[in-house]
């Protein structure tokens, strides 16, 4: 049931004016840090207030503005829109709190903290989108946004970065821009609120076109092989913009409109028949394992990182490319599943380097003495992306294989458990290094560290309390989403609603 | 019948050009109160055009004939939606004038300050008046104006190279009048009458001639060559770039779109007539994606800001000639709310530039690197503008480029969106330099270094265009829900 609510344009506006004033005031450490918060925090406790509704079917919408008819800027609170809302809100508050601890004494924050808050608002606006053209407005701001925080740094190596990043997402953007037209003017309308927009008689080569120009669109950001290339490249960022691409925005918002596309420019039954649908689960696949592989070969911390997201991601592709209800259930929860543990490795893989210097995964020996506490977090995350039960992953996996099944479509349990082996392959070797390995006599080991080894603190426990909360939190997070259905504020009864109504396919078993 | 908008019309045109006869009588003694009475000519200008433009959003189209004659024998001015729809460009004007005060300072010696002024509002008297003007030869005559008045602007820094660049712009300039003359003669010839309206209506009683088909053709490329549609476009980089900034803003915003409105009237003069405009189509088509990809590629190897800011005038040109060739309804709109989008960005971006080059002495991008720590605000204004002349969201480019490319595909041309959308990606190539030299690169220049934010009566103009530029991307259903009448009325009259 849609109801007119002023909410869903509330969540976004807010925080844009909030980021307003963090231009105008920020050069005040204290009312920078004081609008920071008030977007992030703003944003959550109005998307949380809309919780109990979408939980009990209501669908809240607000329209902005009118251009012609069908073509609109307007903002809808599904069930899936607010799944993504929540996991992004929620991570943004913890995010902003590392960001603060992270960036202290950095230069530039008025432009920083300015942008960081503008992403806030332009992710809940693509949470909320009602059609692809509102999605696309947020889809190129976010674009925009995140482009001076990637080359924050300002570094010739930074600047290259960041072409290259805009290159990808604007390519990217062209496509999804084409798709749309495209779609407007096969179906008439833009909307995502229905399961699927084209006619039964639409040529099959057009709807072709446009379903290849969305899925480029936004698979760019979703880091889909192979169009990932950006994303190892565009880890010179801070690290807390790091967090931000992998976990919170960026990929999230290319996995999130591959989905729409799926489920709403299509809908999944459409889909079934014009079989558009498995040669991106098998790029999916295929991702999922290639970026497995390659991370084994990084040694930077954040490169592996990195390509651990780029097969992650693909989850959550594989999972709405199914086409069934399970398959559709984990690809929802790997959204918050991937979000809290790969955020936690970022958080780790920052406070790391900003305590010691350590860049690189050979540099890790004995550092769980060192920094225990973050540590026992990253272990939780590693084992998450494993995909042990009792934690984040595992479920996902659960899920996944059975929508697999459901889908027939065995090879894909055996390209999962495969992706678990990789997974191990790469993760444990840095819990062994860090837990039973001696650490080096001192060196300069932090010859690469960038806001690295000067600004350490060789004989502070941890690392400082912005940094560690955050971390530990996350953590938590990552176990609670693996032993409970009813996590604070993200219980697992969104998602079924989403897979439900947002999809429109049958209920699944939870 | 006379109602307040038919006896207020003349005036449109006759308020700048009585201003700009005066002006120099006024600042005989002091040059400095050119600029005010200017400014004061311009704000009336602007309010009689809203109060035109509220006059036919109530009463529908409406025409005022020239001392008593009435058409189709007296002189005609008639003011319909089209025209209606370049009026803003007059508000443009009302910011150009403020920012010219203190840019004139050490830009002209005070001496040219008044013939300086006069020039700008003759410009915009022959604007406003090329716009409602319901003749045929009054089109000429006003075009003239136009031109005239503009070479002058750009000969105005008196440099050796300005003189050049007004020289080049002058021949191409006069080719191009030529043409306009031959065609007018042609047509009186053939129908014996000048009026617009009437032109058109005994050329469709009549039959269809090669000699009609030349007059429509010479206007045609008389047109694109006042609207430098590549590779009639020579003349334009240097003579925009040359130009006092304020000038070059005016050249490049406005007084292109001559050239874009007489095109808009060649297509109501030959509607009807039973002439095909398929050929003409298509070689717009054509010219407009070649346009956008080479005014792009061009830009990438400049230097100088103010070359850049002129090539991608070249691509915008090209999106509006695109989006005319398609000829479906979507694009139309586009095209023709781009008319006034593009002048906005345009005017946003070259005055922004002059109060940049203003303050550090410099005007190429090696030497500008980091000038945004020292102007953050202009600086911002200068990437609103970027932001918005790719078309990317949410601004004013981006509404135009939409609606241009979704008319591509209504129109069954899907290869044309695809040239519009990538060729546009291909202008942000360059911006993205210029962002990156504004705001992520140390200066270079000690200028640079101790450079301050321009004086307020320069950079208020930029800042409330660059947040227009904004608003009219998140409000673009207003020009759009304007224009689309005209449009459908002019597709109508076509036949489609």
């Amino acid at each position: 049931m849609d109801v007119v609510d002023p909410r869903p344009v509330l969540a976004p506006l807010l925080s844009f004016a909030c980021a307003a004033l963090v231009f105008a005031v920020g050069e005040s450490v204290f009312w920078r840090r004081f609008w920071t918060f008030l977007a992030a925090g703003a944003k959550l406790l109005v998307v949380l207030s809309m919780l109990p509704g979408t939980l009990a079917g209501t669908v809240y919408v607000s329209h902005v503005v009118t251009f012609t008819p069908g073509v609109s800027i307007a903002l809808r609170a599904d069930a899936y829109g607010m799944f993504f809302a929540l996991v992004s809100s929620t991570l943004w508050v913890l995010t902003t709190v590392y960001a603060i601890g992270y960036m202290r004494g950095d230069k530039d924050r008025v432009r920083f903290f300015g942008f960081f808050a503008l992403c806030v608002s332009t992710t809940v606006g693509i949470a909320f989108a009602e059609n692809l053209l509102t999605f696309f407005l947020f889809y190129e701001t976010l674009t925009i946004c995140t482009y001076p925080l990637v080359v924050h740094a300002e570094t010739p190596q930074a600047l290259r970065a960041g072409r290259i990043y805009l290159t990808y997402t604007l390519l990217g953007g062209g496509f999804a821009l084409i798709g749309s037209v495209m779609t407007l003017d096969l179906a008439g309308t833009l909307t995502l609120s229905q399961h699927g927009v084209f006619a039964a008689d639409t040529p099959t080569l057009a709807l072709a076109a446009v379903f290849v120009a969305l899925v480029l669109g936004f698979g760019v950001k979703a880091a889909i092989m192979p169009l990932h290339g950006w994303l190892p490249i565009a880890m010179v960022a801070p690290t807390p913009v790091s967090a931000l691409l992998h976990a919170v925005a960026v990929v999230k918002v290319g996995a999130f409109g591959v989905t729409r596309v799926i489920y709403n420019v299509f809908g999944a039954e459409q889909l079934q028949t014009l079989g558009f649908a498995p040669p991106l689960a098998l790029l999916a696949g295929f991702t999922i394992l290639a970026g497995s592989v390659l991370a084994i070969r990084q040694d930077h911390l954040k490169r592996r990182l990195a390509y651990s997201t780029i097969s992650q991601l693909s989850y959550i592709l594989l999972g709405a490319a199914l086409l069934t209800p399970l398959g559709a259930l984990a690809a929802i929860m790997h959204v918050a599943n991937q979000a809290f543990a790969k955020i936690t490795m970022f958080f780790v893989v920052g406070a790391i380097a900003k305590e010691t210097g350590k860049t690189h995964v050979s540099e890790l020996a004995g550092i769980a003495t060192r920094m225990p506490w973050s540590m026992a977090a990253f272990t939780v995350a590693a084992l998450s992306f494993v995909g042990l039960p009792l934690f984040a992953g595992f479920t996902t996996k659960w899920y996944l294989a059975l929508g697999a099944l459901q889908a027939d479509a065995w090879w894909f349990v055996v390209v999962m458990l495969a992706s678990s082996f990789l997974n191990a392959a790469y993760w444990f070797p840095i819990l062994h290094l860090a837990y039973f390995r001696a650490p080096e006599a001192p060196t300069d080991g932090a010859n690469d560290a960038r806001g690295g080894a000067g600004a350490g603190h060789p004989h502070r426990w941890e690392t400082s309390k912005t940094l560690l909360v955050p971390i530990v939190i996350c953590a938590a997070y990552v176990v609670l989403l693996g032993v409970t259905a009813e996590v604070p504020g993200m219980p697992t009864s969104v998602a079924v609603v989403a897979v439900e109504r947002s999809f429109g396919l049958e209920a699944p078993l939870p | 019948m006379t109602t307040l908008g038919s006896t207020l019309l003349p005036w449109l045109v006759a308020l700048p050009l009585v201003g700009a006869a005066l002006v120099p009588i006024v600042a005989r003694h002091d040059a400095r109160r050119a600029g005010g009475l200017t400014f004061a000519v311009a704000l009336a200008t602007t309010a009689l055009a809203s109060i035109l433009v509220a006059q036919l959003a109530s009463q529908g189209p409406f025409s005022a004939d020239l001392g008593g004659w009435t058409a189709p024998y007296g002189i005609e001015l008639r003011f319909d939606r089209f025209a209606a729809w370049t009026m803003p460009l007059a508000a443009l004007f009302a910011f150009v004038i403020p920012f010219s005060w203190r840019y004139l300072d050490g830009t002209l010696p005070r001496e040219r300050w008044a013939p300086f002024y006069a020039l700008l509002l003759l410009n915009l008297g022959g604007l406003l008046g090329f716009s409602v003007t319901g003749d045929l030869f009054n089109l000429f005559v006003t075009m003239e104006v136009v031109s005239l008045s503009s070479y002058a602007l750009v000969a105005v820094a008196g440099r050796g190279v300005a003189a050049w660049a007004a020289l080049k712009y002058l021949l191409l300039g006069a080719v191009s009048s030529l043409l306009v003359l031959f065609a007018v003669g042609l047509l009186f010839a053939l129908t014996g009458s000048l009026n617009l309206a009437d032109v058109s209506a005994r050329l469709a009683a009549a039959e269809p001639s090669g000699a009609a088909l030349l007059a429509l053709a010479s206007l045609a490329v008389a047109f694109l060559v006042k609207a430098a549609v590549f590779p009639l476009h020579v003349w334009l980089p240097d003579a925009h770039a040359i130009a006092p900034s304020p000038v070059s803003a005016v050249l490049s915003g406005l007084v292109v779109k001559v050239g874009i409105v007489g095109l808009l009237r060649v297509l109501q003069l030959a509607a009807g007539t039973g002439i095909a405009l398929e050929p003409l189509n298509a070689v717009l088509m054509v010219l407009g994606a070649t346009a956008i990809v080479m005014g792009a590629f061009l830009a990438i190897f400049q230097d100088d800001i103010k070359l850049m800011l002129a090539y991608s005038t070249i691509s915008n040109i090209g999106y509006i000639v695109l989006g005319i060739g398609l000829a479906s309804p979507f694009a139309l709109i586009g095209a023709f709310v781009h008319v006034f989008n593009h002048a906005l960005i345009k005017v946003t971006l070259f005055l922004a530039a002059g109060a940049i080059i203003h303050q550090t002495g410099y005007r190429t991008l090696s030497d500008l690197h980091g000038v945004a720590r020292r102007m953050p605000q202009t600086a911002a204004a200068m990437a609103i503008g970027a932001v918005s002349i790719v078309g990317l969201p949410p601004t004013a480019g981006f509404v135009c480029k939409w609606y241009i490319a979704l008319g591509a595909f209504e129109a069954d041309q899907g290869g044309y969106g695809f040239a519009l959308v990538f060729g546009a990606l291909f202008i942000f190539v360059y911006y993205v330099r210029m962002l990156d030299a504004f705001f992520f690169r140390a200066p270079v220049r000690p200028e640079v270094a101790a450079a301050v934010e321009a004086p307020w009566s320069m950079r208020a103009p930029v800042l409330v265009l660059a947040a227009a530029c904004l608003v009219l991307g998140v409000l673009g259903g207003i020009p759009i829900g304007f224009v689309e009448p005209a449009v459908v009325d002019l597709l109508a009259a076509l036949g489609r």
